[in-house]
């Protein structure tokens, strides 16, 4: 049932984004669902636009059964899956390219028992860097899909300035009411929408 | 149409898997996007693109893709190449741009919508 959730969801995501099947985010939802089919309980996504330093960088880190050093050699192999329903995972891969194409690279760091961190970065400007796409969508997929068993912290920098959201948070304030409820759901996509818009905005000094 | 008659007819260079070149090319797709080719493209498509990552043979091994070719002169990384020769995915080179060579394949008869 839980899968069959975060199936409908990705795939809702994707249809209502038909051109954009590549932006990063799709990237980044690839990754929460690795760390969740890891164990990982905990996850925080840190997005900085680093727009002096012309870097952009995605990282995420979970506390999952991570890698151990077999695994993590091959995560990045198109011809490496765990899964044995098809024989490639491009998951990592496809990032790995989409990182190198944009004058960045991807590193991956992980302990067996501890959990794992994957860093994505790239030139903020550089012409073949893909958009960054719906981060509102894909949170809203890993909540409907983990059901409230993760404790999913987004960070987004901008600047100096910085969006924070993090679902213990909203889970504290719904008194028993499932996180993945539709209602919910849709009040965190405008909540997170609404949040790194402001990080847009123009400051009057 | 075998793929030896394409690179016969087109001056292609071939890089990876000529053991493979008897196999057939039942119609061709051109895109530089991976996860455009794992939506649109066909089995036995022959495969036009500049990308030289080794993920162009995987997602070739994916979606039963018969050859890659790469145009523009680009050149495929170490890694692409081996990764092609141990999966038997032919790819191949040419100096033309991606629409001079799609000419040809079109003129050879080889089609992208079947």
């Amino acid at each position: 049932m839980r899968c069959g959730t975060r199936y409908a969801m990705k795939t809702a995501a994707v249809s209502c984004w038909r051109n954009d099947l590549d932006d990063l985010s799709l990237h980044v939802l690839d990754i929460l669902e690795n760390s969740t089919a890891a164990g990982a309980t905990e996850i925080e996504v840190r997005i900085n636009e680093d727009i002096d330093e012309n870097l952009f960088t995605i990282e995420i880190e979970d506390n999952g059964k991570g890698m151990d050093q077999l695994n993590l050699s091959q995560s990045r192999d198109p011809f490496f899956t765990t899964k044995d329903t098809r024989r490639v995972g491009l998951g990592l891969s496809m990032l790995a390219q989409a990182c190198g194409e944009a004058g960045g690279n991807l590193e991956i760091r992980s302990e067996p028992g501890r959990g794992t961190v994957i860093k994505a970065s790239f030139v903020y400007r550089h012409i073949d860097r893909k958009p960054l796409g719906s981060m509102a969508e894909t949170i809203a997929a890993l909540i409907a899909g983990s059901a409230g068993a993760v404790r999913l912290v987004y960070r987004h920098c901008r600047g100096n300035r910085e969006f924070i959201f993090d679902t213990a948070e909203i889970t504290k304030t719904l008194d028993g009411v499932a996180i993945n409820h539709p209602e919910i759901l849709s009040f965190i996509k405008e909540a997170i929408e609404s949040g790194l818009e402001s990080l847009s905005e123009r400051s009057n000094g | 149409m075998k793929i030896a008659e394409i690179v016969k007819s087109c001056k292609l260079q071939v890089l990876s898997a000529s053991g493979s070149l008897d196999r057939e090319a039942a119609g061709g797709y051109a895109s530089d996007l991976l996860s455009d080719v794992m939506a649109h493209s066909n089995k036995g498509d022959i495969w036009i693109t500049l990308q030289t990552h080794p993920n162009i043979v995987a997602v070739a091994v994916l979606k039963e893709i018969c050859g890659i070719v790469l145009v523009n002169g680009r050149k495929p990384e170490q890694d692409t190449v081996s990764k092609a020769e141990s999966e038997s995915i032919p790819i191949m080179v040419t100096d033309l741009p991606a629409f001079e060579l799609i000419g040809e394949l079109h003129a050879l008869g080889l089609r992208g919508k079947r």
